[in-house]
């Protein structure tokens, strides 16, 4: 393989692509509008329900209160309670009244007042209430035999969740590397097209050779800007190495769908068309990473699942090797078999 | 202007359109998007926490969970489907009732209970999630709660659910997807293939063919608007008022379509010059997106004349009143833009009006 004909047609490409004006502002806003909505977005979650609580007379069982997720703090007045509530301070208020003990003391029934904002959602207002109604039986000692036993499924995430705006890193950093697909697959087609290909066949360069170069340039151009992205986003600071790996084969898998597309399509609207249907069945394995339990076990069929969980595990949970390389192993395994099928059906549309 | 040449080029554009893969794109992706939008931000963005059952006798918890408003209440078959959907985070917590659970409870007997977290499920979600459990088995053994709760609301904000939020920027993206890039890409196309020459040179002017292809973004952004309005069900209380502002709206993507065709020779920088212009068209989405915007920034794109009715009628149940100045200045847009197009005619100096 002649690595200068490589090299100056590696030149060649980069060049063509920056000067189409579509692809070189797409690829400019795609990163800068990703980064922009990664900062946006909260950085952390708040685990827990808020609660207000003005008490002339405080219960033992609310000043006993030591639950996970349930943090009340008591104010001094019913009119900082609602002052509170309506600034946005507590998710709910509630207000004891003074004979609170001596009812509950004498089995009558005793009215509890609750504030909200009005832009409380239905449940969280439910949830309170039932919250407080709970403690309210605590308060009176009524028995319920009950024993329950928990299990934790996964690693316990209590006090160390994980943003939303880290959920997305994997679905950022999926949808750069894939819209490179468009861009490939435009200078390939543009080329096959306009017979620059066969121009370029007739010199000494060779088809392995221009293979070579496309899949560099592809190969290159995706992985760049998914790796800038990460690394202003803080995603490679946690097992670098494997979210690095994982990039790389995810800008191979982008090169190779490039290929298979290029070999369909005739120009930008064509290639848009085949890409549109493509990115998004690639893009559906971070929708489950954005959202638990959306997704089922068919999305293993998708190749980019391997990649988007292989980064959400590495950069949210620290994941090493030993818990990913089945997930690296079978992405080489997709790549492997796309570059062989977009490379016959890119030489038969040489021919 | 030739009515019976322009109705003969809108009959070829209307054949040929659905052929094309905008015009199918432009049709596709607002419904798509629609659909996406009402499942993610109907259900799956919802904030109450999940609970899984699995029920090994005939519990009535399950029935009286389901009714719960603040859970969401899943079944399951096996312990193993739903440890499964514990794991996968599609439920926070699940738990499994023994059989003949709610005899064990109204006889006061000792009763067992595995619950499988996720480890992934937030503090509040597991005590809200433990303590309606609880609440529920106190329920069902005929206990009677201690308090009543008096819920008073405060202040006038409104919550507005996200779809709601949302529904703008599909309407606005429906509209100017179709009345924008279809008459866009078709002037441009022609441009490329040398076709629009060849038409001109006939007794067709470009005027013409202008408006042929203008009129099939009109009725394409019109129809598509209805139909996202439909899917929405946000057709509000003055559903002939919204068509007059969908109209009026249809016809200023059409013209904003028109007008890049006009000044962009190339697919490539048509949709370039899309790319960035959409931040523009879509801008006043964004101030329905998040209210903490204030509306006067809205105001500055042109698009906010088209959206602000729309939203009023069909969000808001406004009438006329509220939306009157507004479609004035919307119309007298649309007018402004039918000079741009001649202008930028004249300007270029590619074909005579």
């Amino acid at each position: 393989m002649n690595l200068r004909i490589i090299g100056a047609l590696i030149s060649k490409d980069f060049a063509l692509f920056f000067r189409n004006r579509f692809f070189a502002l797409v690829t400019v806003l795609g990163i800068v509008a990703y980064t922009i909505v990664y900062f946006v977005m909260p950085s952390s979650v708040d685990e827990s329900l808020k609660i207000g609580l003005y008490a002339p007379v405080m219960p033992p069982v609310f000043e006993q209160l030591q639950e996970e997720g349930l943090e009340i703090e008591v104010v001094e007045s019913d009119e900082a309670l609602r002052e509170a509530v309506t600034e946005g301070q507590y998710m709910a208020g509630v207000a004891l009244p003074a004979d609170i003990m001596e009812k509950l003391l004498l089995g009558q029934k005793t009215q509890i007042t609750l504030y909200f904002a009005s832009d409380t959602p239905e449940e969280i207002k439910d949830a309170v209430g039932v919250v407080i109604r709970e403690l309210a039986y605590l308060q009176i000692g009524q028995p319920l035999a009950i024993e329950v036993s928990e299990e934790i499924l996964g690693p316990d995430m209590i006090g160390m969740q994980i943003p939303p705006r880290d959920r997305l890193r994997p679905l950022f950093a999926i949808f750069i590397i894939m819209t490179e697909t468009l861009g490939l697959a435009t200078l390939i087609s543009e080329e096959v097209e306009q017979r620059t290909i066969q121009a370029l066949l007739v010199t000494p360069m060779r088809v392995k050779e221009l293979f070579a170069a496309k899949g560099t340039i592809g190969v290159g151009l995706a992985f760049g800007q998914a790796v800038l992205f990460m690394a202003i986003v803080g995603g490679i600071s946690s097992q670098p190495l494997i979210i690095l790996t994982a990039l790389l084969l995810g800008a191979v898998l982008a090169t190779a769908t490039a290929f298979l597309i290029a070999s369909v399509a005739k120009d930008l609207m064509s290639v848009t068309a085949w890409s549109i249907p493509v990115l998004i069945i690639l893009i559906i394995p971070s929708i489950g990473i954005l959202l638990p339990g959306t997704l089922t076990g068919w999305v293993e069929v998708i190749p980019s699942y391997y990649l988007v969980d292989t980064v959400h595990q590495a950069a949210n949970f620290g994941a090493g090797w030993g818990d990913v390389w089945r997930n690296l192993l079978v992405l080489l395994g997709f790549n492997l078999a796309i570059v062989w099928i977009g490379v016959i059906a890119l030489r038969r549309k040489f021919r | 202007m030739s009515l019976k040449r322009v109705s003969i080029l809108l009959r070829r554009e209307l054949l040929q359109g659905p052929k094309k893969f905008i015009v199918i794109f432009a049709i596709v992706t607002p419904i798509v998007l629609s659909l996406i939008v009402s499942l993610i931000f109907g259900t799956l963005f919802s904030e109450k926490p999940k609970m899984g059952i699995v029920d090994e006798g005939s519990s009535q918890l399950v029935a009286m969970a389901r009714e719960l408003p603040s859970v969401i209440t899943k079944e399951y078959g096996t312990v193993s489907d739903m440890k499964e959907a514990v794991e996968s985070g599609a439920v926070d917590m699940g738990i499994v009732l023994q059989d003949d659970f709610d005899n064990s409870v109204l006889q006061g007997e000792e009763i067992e209970i595995t619950a499988y977290i996720w480890g992934e499920s937030l503090a509040k979600d597991r005590t809200t999630l433990g303590v309606t459990i609880v609440n529920l088995i106190r329920e069902l053994a005929g206990q009677e709660a201690p308090v009543e709760m008096e819920a008073i609301t405060l202040g006038d904000e409104v919550s507005i659910p996200w779809s709601d939020r949302l529904l703008p920027f599909i309407v606005l993206m429906t509209v100017f997807l179709g009345g924008l890039f279809v008459p866009a890409i078709s002037v441009v196309n022609e441009k490329e293939k040398k076709t629009l020459e060849a038409l001109v040179v006939t007794p067709t002017t470009i005027g013409d063919i202008l408006v042929a292809k203008g009129l099939l973004g009109v009725i394409l952004s019109l129809v598509m608007g209805v139909v996202i309005l439909m899917l929405n069900q946000a057709f509000g209380a003055e559903p002939a008022l919204l068509m007059l502002v969908l109209v009026l709206g249809a016809i200023m993507a059409a013209e904003i379509g028109l007008l890049l065709g006009v000044l962009v020779n190339k697919t490539t920088s048509l949709f370039a010059v899309v790319k960035f212009g959409g931040l523009l068209l879509y801008a006043p989405a964004f101030v329905y997106l998040f209210p903490q915007i204030p509306e006067w920034i809205g105001r500055i794109f042109p698009t906010y004349y088209a959206i602000q009715p729309i939203v009023e009628i069909s969000l808001r149940g406004g009438g006329w009143p509220d939306i009157a100045m507004n479609v004035f200045i919307l119309a007298g847009l649309d007018l402004v833009l039918i000079v741009a197009i001649m202008l930028a005619l004249k300007r270029t100096k590619q074909y005579a009006v």
